[in-house]
């Protein structure tokens, strides 16, 4: 799969007005997200990564997609797990494997009745992508990516059998909105408060007010992607960027959508 | 020989002068028609006419006030002039008769200032109502009070603010507008508008006044469209660039 | 000069691209953005492209206005005269000018001839030498008083008719704006009661000096969603008109008429009455959206009316016919409001009219729904892009309406069938337990789902149908239930009957599973019902004699249970004489017949059974007439037939 995207910084006071016009031009109204996102590194070319036990739990062609896309050259990587307004603060389930035994797998989270956050019942997803593609064909910034399911809970051993480091994690907060074909993501990073790097992930959330903004600022991103099936398909991916323009335009008097500094999207761990 | 003296000579060398300005507008009016299809901006034309009306007024008033060295003035031709084969130039030069077109411009003036004046017709409330034409004192005490009038009138007007007079004294909080972004009173950009305005034109008189009126006036249709991308009052600019935000997301990486 | 001289108070219209004088141009910017630090780059490319996008909508404006106004050719030949006439104006003008500045620079060449000769014309400084021109300061006799009078009268003159010309233009001015301000304030106040009706007013898109009323649904298909608005247009006097483009200002809505046995037995009725040409603007808004709601309805209507072809529905030109169950047929059209119901009233029944009206909001209620679905969709986050387009699955409407009445004539079926064979049993005095009939009992999804609650209602409308009747019989332990199915959604389509039997009397009989006809599910019902009368017979009626000691093992014995056949066996030792019963059963009685059969076991059947002596058949009959003479039970009857033995 590829995936084409248009970018633009979103001063902060100009925040609400955009989430008016987006939501104006969508028709929709925005959808509230909050993520977790752990960054991964390799620090050697993975091998098969069917070997290891951690992996039992994926299916089979998850799997196969996974070997393809972690295999070459070595790669940041992200997982990224959704979460809710109500896992941030919160305490972990008390009794882990009653409450969550029943639980119907599309809502791993914030059902129950007191919020609590259970680390071991996070869904993850792999999010891989490379470097955006060199050259000025267009003026879309186009890279390869994939994304494969994890398995619930801790991630991090099955990604150190597959070569992978744990760097760092950080919380994407925004709003997304669809038009069309077209995915728009207003959002800003979220640091966890204290600072100091953790070695893991994190199994508990603190207070959401207590994030600390990665831009002081407190300024927004926005992305609008288009996921095209197959990146061979010149037809279907003039489509896409074409499709991006159209909303550039659209969005011009308000926000300058651009194309990314290839660089600053480098995957490639070095 | 004629024995004019310096005084006299500044005279018409004034008059000279005037004439020279008008001719040159009503060269650039023509000028400016023959240059533009179908017609100048109508702001164009409507600021020469207003030149060329001050021209022609600084004539008329020239012609009035030097009335009596010019009416005792006579002009005739010197022997030097090639009376045999130029006696028409001369004509033209010294003639004294009212072109026809004039003739009978002043003919209709003569009938409506002697005549009983006919009244205006359309505009009053009862036109059944004979008028007597006012007594000369009377139009001349009316002519003497409206241009003072009419111009306070005109000052006492907000052409081209938001807010009347009216609305602004009764408290701008509690006028309807049916619009959810706030209007801006502008009173006071109006008021230093207005002085910049009478710096540069100057008070020239009640006629020259008048012209409040029509340099406000400018009502742009783009003064309507809404601005999609507004000025914020608290503008903040993001520290970070894109760039290194994007970075961040990608590796961890602190700028 | 002459007085048709003048200079236009109003604007010309084609001024519009062309720039204003610097000072206008600078108060207005002051005006308009403030002062000049607070323009910028961005700010100013932004506003050049508003101005780029408004242009082309411009051109349409003023070529409306223009045909209300005059035609554009004449008013051009008009506009070319006019200058025509100020050129020469002012060439005359700027000719006796010539002369008058000729004519004193001439003078003054004698004395001053450096100035002068710059302001002589060429052709005067040709012809007359500087200098040529003398002039003398005389005194001349006093004008006589009718001069001064006469120019003093002509000077009046002009003043006055020039004041009125002025006054007049000015008092034009006002009555215009007067006029201008009262249409405008009734216009914008027409927009607010609108707008305070909850109308999504806004901007046109494509026309962006026109405001517009939204009133149609943004999750319709496209063609049906972009007709969901129109402008409100500003008459000459300030009405408000709503200006809906092509659609056509007749209102239309969807009719739906139940044919019964052939006959129109129901029509359902317009939810909106038309109104004839005066309506305030709030009608016609609802007209305009009702009128496209009804459009998209039949449209989809049709749509789906072709994916479902297989169900016997046929779609002809604005109609579509949809074979309900047994005599019932659905017709479906596009009508107008007003229309004229010709149809002959007489056949009318109350509940035909009520299937009409309801199936007229059913289909109604279900476009609403995938309308909300529509934008579920549209808000998912969309799949990866392919070249092939998704093709959009027909609305579910017709299906799920269709499968309602297929399935409610079916447990009407089922339960009239039911009530037929107990009412046989019951006039045969059998006793069976009453059975239990839970129509439409889909089970209701207890899962928190994050739809709206009225969603989920409608939901649950658009599963598979389910309702189940379950009883227990005369034998002991015994029960049958009976689960009807519906689905028109997804395959399998149609209704199945899920018939389970438990006999433990009989453990080799199975149960029918899954049927899709009434007549299997009938026979299976009543092959039941057979085996259990046979096998109560078989084990009560030996009970009535049980005292008599003789005849205790002389007892019906079931031998063909399948054929409801029951002997008494040996009556005497070596008799080959039996009594044979056979009974049979379905749903219009219950009949029996006794005879004698030789044979050995009295197992033999068929032509080879030689019914000796042969009884009359006797019958139960569920009777018609309340408190008709009892007949003899079945039980009493069968005892009676043992013991005459």
């Amino acid at each position: 799969m590829h995936e084409q995207s248009l970018f633009a910084s979103v001063p902060v006071h100009q925040h609400h007005e955009l989430l008016q016009q987006l939501a104006g031009l969508t028709a929709m109204q925005p959808r509230h997200c909050l993520e977790r996102r752990l960054i991964f590194k390799a620090y050697r070319k993975p091998g098969m990564a069917g070997r290891t036990g951690a992996s039992q739990d994926l299916q089979q062609g998850d799997l196969q997609r996974l070997n393809k896309m972690l295999n070459g050259n070595m790669y940041y990587t992200q997982v990224v797990g959704p979460v809710s307004e109500s896992d941030f603060g919160s305490t972990a389930p008390v009794d882990q494997d009653t409450q969550m035994a029943g639980m119907d797998d599309s809502k791993p989270y914030g059902s129950s009745s007191s919020p609590s956050y259970d680390y071991e019942r996070q869904p993850w997803k792999l999010e891989f992508r490379d470097i955006p593609e060199a050259g000025t064909r267009s003026a879309v910034t186009s890279r390869l990516m994939s994304s494969a399911t994890l398995p619930r809970g801790d991630v991090v051993q099955a990604m150190n059998a597959w070569g992978y480091n744990f760097v760092t994690e950080y919380v994407v907060e925004g709003d997304m909105f669809i038009h069309n074909d077209i995915a728009i993501f207003l959002h800003r990073v979220l640091h966890y408060p204290g600072g100091d790097e953790l070695s893991l992930p994190r199994r508990q959330l603190p207070a959401l007010k207590d994030m600390t903004l990665f831009e002081k600022s407190g300024s927004y991103v926005l992305q609008a992607f288009i996921i095209v099936q197959d990146g061979s398909n010149q037809e279907t991916m003039k489509t896409a960027s074409q499709h991006l323009f159209g909303l550039r335009e659209q969005l011009k008097s308000a926000v300058l959508l651009e194309q990314a500094d290839r660089l600053s999207l480098d995957t490639r761990a070095k | 020989m004629s024995n004019l003296t310096q005084e006299q000579i500044k005279v018409l060398e004034q008059s000279r002068q005037r004439l020279v300005q008008l001719t040159r507008s009503l060269g650039s009016l023509i000028a400016s028609l023959n240059q533009s299809d179908p017609l100048p901006p109508w702001t164009s034309l409507q600021s020469q006419a207003s030149i060329i009306s001050n021209n022609l007024i600084s004539v008329s008033d020239q012609l009035s006030d030097q009335r009596d060295l010019l009416s005792n003035l006579v002009a005739y031709p010197g022997p030097e002039y090639p009376g045999r084969t130029q006696a028409n130039t001369l004509e033209q030069l010294l003639r004294t008769k009212l072109d026809p077109r004039v003739e009978d411009w002043v003919a209709r003036g003569r009938a409506a200032g002697t005549e009983p004046a006919t009244g205006p017709s359309s505009n009053f409330s009862d036109p059944d109502a004979v008028h007597k034409p006012l007594s000369d004192a009377q139009l001349t005490q009316l002519w003497e009070w409206a241009p003072l009038e009419a111009n306070q009138e005109a000052r006492r007007r907000n052409w081209g603010g938001n807010f009347t007079l009216e609305e602004r004294e009764a408290g701008i909080e509690n006028v309807v507008t049916g619009l959810r972004r706030q209007l801006e009173d502008d009173d006071g950009e109006e008021e230093e508008e207005e002085e910049e305005e009478e710096e540069s034109e100057g008070e020239e008189g009640d006629g020259e006044g008048m012209d409040v009126v029509g340099v406000h006036r400018k009502p742009g249709a783009a003064e309507f469209e809404f601005n999609i991308a507004p000025h914020h009052p608290h503008p903040v600019q993001p520290f970070v660039p894109l760039d290194l935000i994007l970075r961040h997301m990608t590796t961890g990486r602190m700028p | 000069m002459a007085d048709s001289f003048t200079l236009p108070l109003r604007p010309i219209p084609e001024k519009r691209d062309r720039p204003d004088t610097l000072p206008v141009e600078i108060a207005q910017i002051n005006n308009q953005w403030g002062s000049f630090r607070e323009v910028n780059e961005d700010v100013l490319r932004n506003k050049i492209a508003e101005e780029e996008e408004k242009d082309g909508l411009d051109e349409v404006d003023e070529r409306d206005q223009d045909a209300t106004d005059l035609d554009s050719t004449e008013r051009l030949e008009q506009l070319y005269k006019r200058r025509a006439e100020i050129t020469q104006f002012a060439m005359q003008a700027h000719m006796e000018t010539m002369f008058a500045l000729d004519f004193v620079s001439l003078l003054l060449s004698k004395q001053a001839p450096r100035q002068a000769e710059t302001s002589l014309s060429a052709f005067l400084k040709q012809v007359a030498p500087l200098g040529s021109l003398n002039s003398e300061v005389v005194n001349p006799p006093p004008k006589p008083e009718s001069t001064t009078k006469d120019v003093s009268a002509v000077s009046r003159g002009w003043r006055i008719q020039n004041f009125n010309a002025a006054a007049n233009k000015l008092l034009q001015a006002a009555s215009r704006l007067e006029t201008e301000v009262a249409a405008e304030t009734r216009y914008w106040n027409e927009v607010l009661t609108v707008k305070d009706k909850g109308w999504k007013v806004s901007r046109l898109p494509l026309e962006r000096q026109s405001l517009g009323v939204q009133y149609g649904f943004l999750e319709s298909a496209p063609v049906f969603r972009d007709r969901g608005l129109a402008s409100l247009r500003r008459a000459e006097d300030g009405a408000l008109s709503l200006d809906e483009g092509l659609i056509p200002a007749k209102a239309r809505f969807v009719r739906v008429r139940v044919i019964q046995d052939g006959r129109l037995s129901g029509c359902s009725k317009p939810t909106r009455s038309s109104f004839n040409g005066d309506g305030t603007i709030e009608d016609r808004i609802l007209q305009a959206r009702d009128t496209v709601y009804e459009d998209e309805l039949f449209h989809e209507l049709v749509r789906e009316a072709r994916a479902i072809a297989s169900f016997g529905v046929t779609t002809r030109q604005n109609l579509i016919q949809i074979p309900a169950s047994d005599d019932l047929e659905i017709l479906l059209d596009l009508v107008d409001t007003d229309e004229d119901v010709s149809e002959p009233e007489h056949c009318i029944s109350q509940q035909g009219t009520s299937i009409a009206e309801g199936l007229a909001r059913t289909i109604r209620i279900l476009l609403a729904y995938a309308h909300r679905q529509n934008l579920r969709r549209r808000t998912q986050l969309p799949l990866p892009l392919t070249p092939k387009t998704r093709p959009v699955p027909e609305h579910q409407l017709i299906r799920p309406a269709l499968a309602y009445i297929k399935h409610m004539s079916h447990v009407r079926w089922l339960q009239s069938l039911l009530k037929d064979l107990y009412g046989v049993l019951h006039s045969a005095s059998l006793r069976p337990p009453a059975y239990t009939a839970r129509i439409f009992s889909t089970r209701i999804q207890s899962q928190t789902s994050p739809a709206p609650a009225v969603e989920n209602l409608v939901g649950q409308f658009l599963t598979p149908l389910l309702s189940t009747f379950n009883g227990k019989i005369l034998t002991p332990r015994a029960s049958f239930s009976i689960a009807i199915h519906t689905n028109l959604s997804s395959p399998p389509f149609g209704t199945t009957f899920d018939v389970s039997f438990n006999m433990p009397k009989y453990p080799d009989i199975e149960s029918p599973g899954k049927l899709s006809h009434r007549e299997e599910v009938e026979a299976a019902i009543t092959h039941l019902l057979l085996l259990d009368v046979v096998f109560t017979i078989s084990a009560n009626s030996s009970l009535k004699s049980e005292c008599n000691e003789d005849q205790a093992k002389r007892t019906w014995e079931s031998i063909y249970p399948q054929h409801g056949e029951l002997l008494i066996p040996t009556p005497k030792p070596n008799s080959e004489k039996r009594k044979k019963m056979k009974i049979a059963l379905s749903r219009h009685e219950l009949s029996l017949e006794i005879y004698t059969v030789r044979c050995i076991d009295g197992t033999g059947r068929g032509n080879w059974e030689k019914p000796s002596y042969h009884s009359m058949p006797h019958t139960w009959k569920p009777s018609p007439i309340v408190g008709a003479p009892n007949q003899p039970s079945l039980m009493d009857f069968v005892s009676t037939e043992v013991s005459r033995l």
